[in-house]
């Protein structure tokens, strides 16, 4: 650990800064205090700039662990958490996979860790680029996710994260997913908060007594990691996690109507954020960075006079369900669009497969079209996504859907195959 | 000499140059310079793959006055191409993307040869490179290209100036380092000029 010789006060500043840079700020601004870290692209820059701020006594009281493989990253982090500490790790890819029978332990274990994923196709073959399947491989481990679509909602969900995380209502980790390379190394501006505001916006650091639940202490003995058996609460243990879950979406608006009022920036109610929805025909949800240039697609084709709005998914777990029911009975088709694979499900798409579900016996017969596009980071463009809009125009006053249907799903922007 | 006067407008650049060519920290640098010049957005976009010394770079800026920037894409009708090797000229690909109304700042001693240019463009010259071997602004590949090209743009743009550049670059790289790269990037903005030709 550096001994810094006093407190180091980051003051605001708005910086044109690499989205991975943003969320390193971010857990600087949170003041964590154990960061375990193995590099993997394209997230390697977050632990990078980290180890810098480290070095540079910008973190005085944060503990740098340099480990041997992602499975150790989330072991120690849980190990950290455990003892009762803020922590931060990030992670891709094939990062996460490996990481993956710790991430179950994590939840299982109620620990707050906050670790965010610079998103990354699934190999093989090699693939290095955006693609969210890697956070949504995740989808039942227990941890909330979440998806930034810009530079400064990295920054700010982390933040709103700890709030969410370590409220002890909640306690459960949570993952800050957004596009590799497309978020993780593009720049643009973001405004890092003074000190002394993320401070009291967040909850004090835990003290030596840790979380409620869990602790390491000698003067308060407790065993980890023991067996139960099947007539033991292993049940009910479970229960209470999906319980949480469901819980915890009244506490992410909470924290975001907070974090507007502390900060001014609007993340719709947390967990989805509607664009010109009130008077709209059709309209698609998206996630990620591409819900934000959606909203460019839907102010062109808004200017040649088509009602079209777009809906930004913020969150996949929880999900929100009675959101996306209110979405769908506002328009007569509703387009998801996933960047992500679920193999064999109905849709082929994770988020859509979750939104039709949503939509069953809720008495809501809204056209869903499924739509996959940008897998292994794909380039999907402006117009790309202008067309889809026009797709759903179409849909719903022809009742055509586009030719290029596969099994139920647009699969957009394919190579032509021979 | 700048030719847009839209304040709507978000301009967009596209960088080319060779790994090494430093044209990826060029198109970061230049958000960071036309955000320190009052403009409202910017977004730098390298395209990363897995280069080596040498290959074909490219690299985007957006950059807006007013309006918050919400595209992520690659920009494909570029109002400025910035070309760090002439060599690049020779790629059709590269080629194709010169249309009618671009601008093209290149690297280069002489003018080029632009028979094949659509009609329409204006394009001119700095020879970053006899700037960088002259001041020896060079590291381990080769002469740090991105420093006299922004300077060079920052003319013909007017954009930004010599003191926004020291300003961002003596932030990001300190005063020692950066008055360096301040002597290189005020060499570029004097010496580069138009080719006319028909």
């Amino acid at each position: 650990m550096v001994e810094a010789q006093e407190d180091f006060i980051q003051e605001r500043e708005t910086i044109i800064i690499k989205g991975n840079v943003a969320a390193a700020y971010a857990a600087k601004s949170a003041r964590v205090q154990v960061i375990s870290a193995y590099p993997i692209t394209p997230q390697t820059t977050v632990v990078e700039k980290l180890s810098e701020f480290v070095d540079n006594g910008e973190m005085p009281g944060t503990e740098y662990i340099k480990v041997e493989s992602e499975h150790t990253v989330m072991a120690s982090i849980i190990g950290a958490s455990t003892a009762g500490t803020r922590t931060f790790t990030a992670t891709s890819g094939q990062g996460l996979f490996y990481m993956y029978e710790m991430v179950h332990w994590a939840a299982g274990a109620r620990l707050p860790i906050v670790t965010t994923i610079a998103s990354r196709a699934p190999a093989p073959p090699w693939n290095i680029w955006a693609d969210f399947t890697d956070v949504i491989s995740c989808r039942d481990t227990g941890w909330m996710i979440s998806f930034a679509a810009n530079h400064q909602e990295i920054y700010d969900d982390v933040l709103m994260s700890y709030k969410i995380s370590e409220d002890y209502d909640i306690l459960l980790p949570k993952f800050v997913a957004y596009g590799g390379f497309t978020l993780s190394h593009t720049s643009k501006p973001v405004t890092i908060e003074d000190q002394d505001a993320v401070d009291n916006f967040l909850p004090p650091l835990p003290d030596e007594r840790g979380w409620p639940h869990i602790f390491l202490d000698p003067e308060r003995p407790m065993m980890h990691g023991n067996l139960i058996m099947p007539s033991g609460f292993y049940n009910e243990f479970r229960l209470k996690i999906h319980h949480t879950m469901l819980l915890a979406k009244d506490k992410i608006k909470e924290v975001a109507k907070e974090f507007e009022s502390t900060f001014g920036r609007h993340y719709g109610n947390g967990l989805i954020q509607e664009y010109k929805m009130n008077d709209a025909d059709v309209a698609i949800i998206n996630y990620g960075e591409l819900a934000m240039q959606m909203e460019q697609a839907v102010d062109d084709l808004r200017e040649e006079g088509y009602k079209v709005g777009c809906v930004k998914l913020r969150y996949f777990r929880p999900f929100p369900v009675e959101d996306i029911i209110n979405v769908a009975r506002k328009v007569k088709v509703l387009g998801v669009a996933d960047r992500a694979t679920a193999f064999g499900s109905p849709t082929g798409g994770p988020v859509s497969c979750e939104v039709k579900s949503a939509l069953y016996n809720s008495g809501v017969s809204t056209q869903i079209l499924p739509i996959i596009m940008g897998l292994g980071g794909r380039e999907v463009t402006l117009e790309q996504q202008k067309n889809q809009l026009k797709i759903l125009i179409n849909l719903n006053e022809t009742g055509e859907f586009p030719k290029d249907m596969i099994d139920g799903t647009f699969w957009d922007g394919l190579l032509e195959v021979e | 000499m700048s030719n847009d006067t839209d304040m709507e407008k978000i301009v967009e650049v596209t960088f080319h140059g060779r790994g090494g060519q430093t044209a990826i920290t060029a198109s970061q640098l230049l958000a960071q310079l036309a955000y320190e010049k009052g403009f409202k957005d910017a977004i730098a976009i390298p395209i990363i793959g897995a280069e080596r010394r040498g290959a074909p770079i490219q690299a985007f800026s957006k950059l807006s006055r007013n309006k918050q920037i919400k595209t992520f894409d690659s920009v494909k009708n570029p109002d400025y191409m910035i070309i760090f090797d002439t060599s690049l000229l020779n790629i059709p690909s590269i080629m194709a993307t010169i249309k009618s109304g671009v601008t093209l700042v290149i690297n280069s001693k002489n003018p080029i040869d632009t028979c094949e240019f659509p009609e329409n463009i204006r394009y001119y010259i700095v020879d970053a490179t006899g700037i960088c071997i002259k001041q020896n602004f060079m590291h381990s590949s080769g002469p740090i290209l991105n420093i006299p090209m922004l300077g060079a743009f920052g003319k013909i743009t007017g954009y930004y100036d010599i003191d926004t550049m020291k300003k961002v670059i003596y932030k990001e790289f300190g005063e020692t380092r950066g008055k360096k790269n301040i002597e290189v990037a005020i060499e570029a903005y004097n010496s580069v000029k138009e080719v006319e030709y028909e």
